[in-house]
Order: C-alpha cells, then sequence, then structure tokens
C-alpha cells in the first residue's frame, strides 16, 4: 500500500502567508511554498520558507516568472525548490480553488509533482481566537491520479501540520501587534525595490 | 490613482498622526482626496475627531463630511454600530438627503441585507437615474456576493454611459484578468490608453496583458508599451524594464528558426538590463546577484 504524503510546513513559513493575507485584506494574495522532500522519510515533504508574491493582478505573467526565477535561483543554492503555492481568495465567503490557483499550481506541478496548494480558510483564521487549535488555518490541495487539484480533508491524521505546535499562539500574538504591516511581498518589492521580499528581520 | 510622491506624503502623515504628532483632520482630508482605501485609519483617527466635541465643533460644516467618511470607513470595517451612529446625525440634519439615502443603502450592504440594499438602490435610481455611486454600489454588490458575472454585465452596461469614467474600464479590466479573460482586460486598457494617454499605468498593464496573452505579434506590442512606460516614467519603473528583458527573450524564442527579417536590435535590452543593475546596485545589492543572474538565464 502507497503511504500518503503529509506536508510539514514551519512556523516562519506559515505566518508569513497568513500575515500577507491579513495585510490585504480587500483583494487576493498569493505565494509561494519552498522546500524539499525530508532525506529521511520519503513520504514527507517539507515546506521551510514561503514567499509571499503579489496582491494585485495574480494572473498576470510577467511579475510571475520573474519572481519564479529569483525565487528559484535564491533558494536552489540552498538546497531548497518550490514545493507548492499558497493562495487566499478576495472575499470572506469564497472558500473555492479558483482557476488561476490551479494554473499555478499546475505549472509547479510540472517541476514538483508532489506540490501542494494551500487556501486560506477564513472561517478558521476568524474563529482563531476563540477556539484553541493547533492545525494550520489552511486548506490543502493535492493532485490526483487525473491531475484534478482534490481538497485532502484532516479526517484521520492530518496531512498538513505545522512543525511547531504552538505556531497558532505565535500568529494570535502577531495579529494582535498588527504585525502584518511589517510583511513585504513580490509586488512590494517590483513597486520598491528597497523593499525585501524575503523579509529577513520580520521574526527578529 | 495615487503618485509616488502623494503616497509617500500620505505615509508619512499618517505615521505623524499615528505617533501622537497631530495633523489627523489634515490626514482625513487628504485620504478624500487621493481617494485611498484607508479605513482602519480613517475610522480611528475620524472618532478620535467625532468623539470630542471641541474638535468637532472647530471643523465647522465639513463636520458632516467627516460623518459620512467615518460612516463609510466603518462599514469597511464590518463597525456596523458606528456606522450607523454616524447616518443617524447625517439623518437628523439632513432629512430626505439622497446622499444619506446612498449610505443607508450601503448599511444594507454592509449588514448582507442585499435584497433590502437593492430595494433602497432602485428607488434612489427612480428619481435620479444617472447617480453614478449608486449605479456602481450594484456593480460592487454583484461582486461581493459572488455573481461575478453579473458584476461584468452590470459594468459594461454602466460603461455604456458613463464611458469616461476610467476607474470604472480598470475596474473591469482588473475583474477581466482574474477570470483569465486577457482579451477583454486588453481592450479595456486600450481604451484607457486612448482616452489618457500619457498615463503610464495604463501602458504597463497593457503590456503585462499582452505578454500574458502571447504569441509573437503581442510580444512585439507588449514590448512598445513597455518602452513607452519607460519614456513616460523617466526609466524609474522596475516592472516596464524587466518587460523589455523579458519581452525580448520570448521573442528571441519565438523567432528560433525563422527568418530574420524585424531583426531585433539589442541595445533596447542591455539599456534596460544595464538600468536595472545599476538601480539594484544602489538600492537593493543584495539582491543585485539574483537579478545578475535572471537576466543572465534571459538572454538566449
Amino acid at each position: 500500500m502507497v503511504a500518503e504524503l503529509k506536508y510539514e510546513i514551519s512556523q516562519n513559513a506559515y505566518i508569513k502567508l497568513v500575515l500577507q493575507a491579513l495585510k490585504h485584506k480587500t483583494t487576493a494574495v498569493n505565494g509561494v511554498l519552498l522546500g524539499r522532500v525530508n532525506p529521511q522519510n520519503e513520504n514527507v515533504v517539507e515546506i521551510i520558507d514561503s514567499v509571499p508574491l503579489f496582491h494585485s493582478n495574480l494572473a498576470l505573467l510577467p511579475p510571475l516568472e520573474i519572481a519564479l526565477i529569483m525565487v528559484e535561483e535564491h533558494y536552489g543554492s540552498q538546497g531548497l525548490g518550490i514545493v507548492g503555492y499558497f493562495h487566499a481568495n478576495e472575499r470572506f465567503d469564497n472558500a473555492e480553488l479558483g482557476i488561476v490557483a490551479k494554473n499555478i499550481g499546475d505549472h509547479i506541478c510540472r517541476y514538483f509533482p508532489q506540490a501542494a496548494l494551500l487556501l486560506l480558510d477564513n472561517k478558521k483564521l476568524e474563529a482563531l481566537s476563540k477556539e484553541k487549535d493547533q492545525s494550520p488555518v489552511m486548506q490543502l490541495y493535492i493532485r490526483d491520479a487525473s491531475k484534478n487539484w482534490k481538497l485532502v480533508r484532516p479526517d484521520g491524521g492530518s496531512r498538513l501540520v505545522i512543525k511547531e505546535p504552538a505556531a497558532n499562539v505565535v500568529l494570535l500574538d502577531f495579529i494582535s501587534s498588527e504585525k502584518w504591516q511589517d510583511v513585504a511581498d513580490f509586488d512590494d518589492h517590483l513597486d520598491d525595490i528597497k523593499k525585501d521580499w524575503l523579509n529577513p528581520d520580520l521574526f527578529k | 490613482m495615487v503618485s509616488k510622491t502623494e503616497e509617500t506624503q500620505l505615509n508619512r502623515l499618517e505615521n505623524q498622526v499615528d505617533n501622537g504628532g497631530g495633523g489627523a483632520w489634515e490626514y482625513l482630508c487628504l485620504v478624500r482626496k487621493l481617494k485611498v482605501r484607508r479605513s482602519e485609519k480613517v475610522l480611528k483617527h475620524g472618532l478620535s475627531i467625532l468623539n470630542d466635541p471641541k474638535k468637532r465643533s472647530a471643523l465647522g460644516p465639513e463636520e458632516w463630511t467627516l460623518y459620512e467618511q467615518v460612516a463609510i470607513a466603518a462599514m469597511d470595517c464590518q463597525c456596523l454600530d458606528v456606522a450607523k451612529d454616524c447616518i443617524k446625525v447625517l439623518q437628523k440634519k439632513f432629512p430626505e438627503s439622497k446622499r444619506v439615502g446612498r449610505l443607508e443603502g450601503m448599511l444594507l450592504e454592509a449588514k448582507g441585507s442585499w435584497a433590502e440594499a437593492e430595494k433602497a438602490y432602485s428607488s434612489l435610481l427612480e428619481d435620479n437615474p444617472l447617480d453614478q455611486v449608486i449605479q456602481k454600489r450594484r456593480v460592487a454588490m454583484a461582486k461581493a456576493q459572488g455573481n461575478i458575472s453579473g458584476a461584468i454585465e452590470c459594468l459594461n452596461k454602466y460603461l455604456e454611459i458613463f464611458m469616461a469614467d476610467h476607474d470604472a474600464w480598470r475596474e473591469l479590466a482588473e475583474i477581466y484578468v482574474s477570470l483569465q479573460m486577457y482579451k477583454q482586460a486588453a481592450f479595456c486598457y486600450e481604451e484607457l490608453i486612448l482616452s489618457q494617454p500619457t498615463v503610464p499605468l495604463y501602458h504597463l498593464a497593457y503590456a503585462d496583458v499582452l505578454y500574458t496573452l502571447g504569441g509573437l505579434e503581442n510580444l512585439q506590442t507588449a514590448k512598445k508599451y513597455y518602452a513607452s512606460t519607460i519614456d513616460l516614467t523617466g526609466g524609474k519603473n522596475t516592472r516596464a524594464l524587466l518587460g523589455i528583458c523579458l519581452c525580448t527573450s520570448a521573442i528571441a524564442q519565438l523567432s528560433k528558426g525563422r527568418n530574420k527579417e524585424d531583426k531585433e536590435s539589442p541595445e533596447l535590452q542591455s539599456l534596460a538590463a544595464t538600468a536595472l543593475e545599476k538601480d539594484y546596485k544602489q538600492r537593493a545589492s543584495d539582491k543585485l546577484g539574483l537579478l545578475t543572474s535572471a537576466l543572465r538565464s534571459l538572454k538566449i
């Protein structure tokens, strides 16, 4: 029996993406996930870092192409590759995986077939302060054998876990201190190259 | 649309007010003038003036404008009680006002009472069918309910009448892009460039859409519009400079093996690359290496 793939996302990668979504509450946002297959366990994909990409016109190619070239170049030297994609919808009520997300996901699958698509779960994020939940406020989608993106339900063991169990506590703390103001995405960089999409000082 | 200088000025004022340095009214006026969406700040600083009787009376007749501004900001932040209070004040001061009627409609929207909001707007439109704000609220309502095709239909009908509304054309273009309907988005940007040929944003957006559409002809046109963007922005627009490099690379890929009748002069690309490298060296030197290898990977 083929073991199912599990995805383990680091606290920093996770929080960075949620903060970007919170910074741009009125638009869709997206980002890429960087990582690798766990060298000790090939059934686990480690999502070690993330880069928030855009908060406007997500479906235009030129900024995306430049971003992917630069991101891959930077992380390639660390032995990491693009292992997935993050998307947050514009509307609170929209829990559907849209066509843009699927297309970008398909593109990433060409280079990393086990790529994960993470969709921000708006309702779960809203409920976070009331329910002490350790699971991520994101939905996991992976491609099935017919290359369709399918939602992975967390019944039984969850296939998307945050490496550090207290990550949501840290996230709530950041939300109350409005930390999202400090996140810079690739869009910000293209508007002002002084803004660093690596966000090196975000968690210092 | 806001220029970089305007944005810097706005941010500076915002920081000043946030840190207790005063200037709240100035900030609120600038937000109104530039038509930016900074609802949390507007709510916070607007309320601090409205809740202080001395500050409020110092505004004179502008007090009512502030109530309106804060009401809208409150609705954007889902602070519906605050919005209701502000609207009540305005209703008392201006009974039977159409402008207040619009706010009442928006409050119904904010509550999610779509049918009632639609009724309110319809009756307001009966008396004044050319009210642009209300017509656009209908588009916003369709969008908010996830009825994107309805929003597009509404917006197209609106633009048949109000074809000089640039913001509406931009909104339509962005909706089309989000649905990957690039040809339709291109048409919108063409309308914008025709009516406002010196606004670089439209040239840049048009070029981005053409590049995304792909194909040799579109890429060549995209390159021209990246070039005109560079022209209109004094060579300072990073996106346009990168666009030139992307186009040159993509055109070269497509032209491989074809007769090189229109041989692309490499000057434009090398000029763009040089300008980018110079800028990164000066302002983002830690990323210069990444830029250089990116440019290298784009050259054939």
